[in-house]
């Protein structure tokens, strides 16, 4: 399976999906109109190699801000990660914020409530 | 009610006087449109950023405009109503609180909907809301048609004020569908 990267806009973020490092970083705004669309790729490949690869996978994020449906497509591959955390999978998750961005913190926490797998929240000092 | 002449020209002035006394710090009227949509954006971030205002209050007044200007669109696309001309305001009311506004032409019983959904959130408490908002993001994808559903709940969520709607009935079949969100 090959790496998945997506080009920042002024409305998405910069995708990176690492196949052998097994990690993804997701860095910057995200409210494109097809959030669906755009976040279809991801999920395939999360799909794809926590089925396949055998390793772990670690989510790098600094996302800042997240229109709903982009909430709604991370929450689909935090239940991915989720579940295969379930199956004794190694999955975690790390999130990076910057202390004046509230809301930012707020988000990340209400994701983190729903998961078991290791996610940390780190506030960028 | 006299409709004024075609060639009556546009009181600018009497416009500007209208925005100045509610406030408005930005206003678009017209179709709307995904790059229009970013750019207001772009510019309402970074006119409030230029007031000093906190992160927080950048991030709630960005969220309730992309929210509704995206749900606005979305509903046109599907209707094909792109050509109808929708309203979005964004002012400061006496107290300070930012108030982000919008209307849009719907079909009276979309405009129905609409309604009810917003008048079941009205009952609800932050804790409540918070519960709804988590109950719709598990929705099965199947049953979204390319939205999250999750709009409404998460601008009640950052309201300080129970949503303000109205729908006013127009001709052919179809609303104008008002919706104020007081942060």
């Amino acid at each position: 399976m090959d790496n998945l990267i997506i080009a920042q806009s002024p409305s998405s973020p910069a995708i990176a999906a690492d196949w052998h490092a097994g990690v993804i970083s997701m860095r910057g705004d995200s409210y494109p109109e097809n959030s669906f669309e755009l976040f279809q790729p991801l999920i395939d490949w999360v799909e794809a190699y926590l089925a396949k690869a055998g390793r772990p996978l670690h989510l790098e994020l600094e996302l800042v801000y997240l229109n709903t449906s982009s909430i709604r497509s991370m929450m689909d591959i935090f239940d991915q990660m989720e579940v295969a955390h379930k199956k004794g999978q190694t999955v975690s998750a790390r999130w990076t914020y910057e202390a004046a961005n509230e809301r930012v913190g707020q988000l990340a926490e209400e994701f983190c409530e729903d998961c078991t797998f290791p996610f940390s929240i780190d506030v960028k000092s | 009610m006299t409709m004024p002449n075609q060639d009556t020209p546009i009181d600018l002035l009497a416009i500007r006087e209208i925005f100045n006394r509610q406030n408005i710090m930005l206003c678009f009227n017209g179709p709307v449109t995904a790059p229009l949509i970013e750019e207001i954006g772009t510019a309402l971030r970074k006119h409030m950023e230029g007031l000093e205002e906190s992160p927080s209050a950048v991030s709630d007044v960005f969220s309730v405009y992309i929210e509704m200007a995206q749900n606005i669109r979305r509903y046109a696309q599907a209707q094909a109503f792109e050509n109808e001309a929708s309203t979005i305001l964004i002012s400061r009311d006496a107290a300070g609180h930012y108030v982000i506004s919008a209307s849009n032409v719907v079909r009276h019983e979309d405009g129905n909907t609409l309604v009810e959904r917003i008048q079941q959130l009205l009952h609800l408490d932050k804790e409540a809301l918070k519960a709804a908002f988590k109950t719709q993001l598990r929705q099965p994808r199947s049953s979204l048609s390319g939205s999250a559903g999750l709009g409404l709940i998460d601008m009640a969520r950052k309201a300080t004020a129970p949503l303000q709607h109205s729908l006013q009935t127009l001709d052919n079949g179809r609303a104008l569908f008002s919706l104020r969100v007081i942060l």
